[in-house]
């Protein structure tokens, strides 16, 4: 990271052959479209570029500070295809067991080990909203809406489940 | 019992909150400038941010397309960090001895921290003292106001990253360190937006290179004392050559 902040191109080089792929996997995974997942991917190696010089090695991974920003970025323009993208009715968001779609079939492994076993001791609504959320940016006043549920209650299912999560992983 | 369990405490459900991505655009943008000023919070959703990202660590690798790498190859120039458009400008300085326009220096520092698309910087125009700029900055690194300051008409122009919106309920102010822990105040920032302030006449010695700028977030009016901030500093950084 310090020799990308340098303006070391081999060193970006080296990062983006080491990751491009996962990264890829995961704007697919938010954006179920190629030619967006690759605008999206171009923007993340252009900001890991421009940033290199913000990473804190204390702080973060270097894995989790450029998947965030992928995945960040994808949500980003997921929001940006506007209210139409939220516009999906309940029935779709129940059935949405996290699967992937087909551009990434190639999906095999499972979550991370203990955030994996954390997630599914939570019980399937929960478990079921926070994926949406996670994957889809899908804001507390959008969840509530799509599963005409109240906002105060949606926003109680996922920070009881997020408590749930961290005592789980803390095991 | 049944429906009421333990809660996280407040704070961390938002951070939580936040690295989940469930806030609306409003709570999001104030949840970056709470991240600015408040180191604790940040950590929070730093640390969220890292617990969750397991959920990406199920997603199977999709091999990018093959002419991608060009692509960004191309774009990397235009797309320099603040070191890299630093050198260059060093560069351009030795072949033109001169400085550059303080609104293209502003422009090019904000798009490159703004993370904006790329701007065509003009040459520099020579017979003219040394621009200075500043990158004021989180402890964090984050940048979150851009200085650039003109000495041969003794102007500042500021620049705010900040969402417009973002903290309503505070006023962003900005300070030019005097030496011995003072601070003079320069005037307020308003979130989102670029403004030009004039340097008061006394103050001009002061503005130098290596001269200490912060940003404070204060209540509206600003600090109630004259000699520096009442609220936390949320950015600092210094003025420097180009």
């Amino acid at each position: 990271m310090p020799r990308i902040a340098a303006g070391d191109r081999a060193a970006l080089r080296q990062l983006y052959d080491a990751t491009s792929a996962k990264l890829f996997g995961v704007c697919l995974r938010i954006l179920s479209d190629r030619d967006e997942s690759e605008d999206v991917l171009q923007e993340v190696y252009l900001t890991i570029w421009r940033r290199a010089d913000r990473f804190e090695a204390g702080r973060a991974g270097v894995m989790t500070w450029i998947s965030t920003i992928a995945r960040n970025r994808a949500i980003d323009r997921l929001r940006a295809r506007g209210p139409l993208a939220y516009a999906e009715a309940v029935e779709d968001l129940e059935i949405d067991d996290g699967s992937i779609p087909a551009d990434a079939l190639l999906m095999t492994a499972e979550d991370s080990g203990a955030l994996s076993r954390c997630m599914s001791e939570l019980d399937d609504r929960t478990e079921t909203v926070i994926r949406t959320a996670f994957f889809e940016g899908v804001t507390y006043e959008a969840l509530a809406q799509r599963l005409e549920t109240p906002l105060g209650t949606v926003k109680s299912w996922i920070r009881r489940g997020l408590l749930k999560l961290k005592g789980c992983l803390e095991r | 019992m049944s429906d009421v369990g333990p809660e996280l405490p407040e704070d961390e459900a938002l951070a939580a909150e936040h690295a989940l991505g469930v806030l609306n655009a409003r709570e999001r943008a104030a949840a970056e400038v709470r991240m600015a000023r408040d180191q604790a919070f940040a950590a929070d959703v730093e640390r969220w941010r890292e617990r969750l990202s397991g959920l990406l660590a199920s997603i199977a690798p999709v091999t990018a397309p093959a002419g991608l790498w060009p692509r960004i190859e191309r774009l990397l120039a235009a797309n320099d960090n603040l070191e890299g458009l630093r050198r260059r400008l060093n560069a351009w300085r030795g072949a033109a001895a001169g400085a550059m326009a303080l609104a293209a220096a502003s422009v090019a520092a904000v798009v490159v921290l703004a993370n904006r698309p790329p701007t065509v910087i003009e040459a520099p125009a020579p017979g003219h003292a040394a621009l200075l700029n500043a990158n004021l900055a989180t402890e964090g690194g984050q940048p979150l106001f851009v200085v650039a300051y003109d000495p041969d008409r003794q102007a500042l122009i500021v620049t705010s990253l900040v969402p417009p919106g973002a903290d309503p309920l505070h006023v962003h102010q900005l300070w030019l360190g005097e030496g011995e822990g003072k601070m003079r105040s320069l005037g307020m920032v308003e979130p989102g937006k670029s403004k030009a302030m004039p340097m008061p006449k006394d103050l001009a010695t002061l503005a130098a290179e290596g001269a200490q700028l912060a940003v404070s977030v204060e209540a509206p009016g600003g600090s109630t004392r004259p000699d520096g901030p009442t609220g936390p500093v949320a950015a600092q950084g210094k003025l420097a050559k180009i």
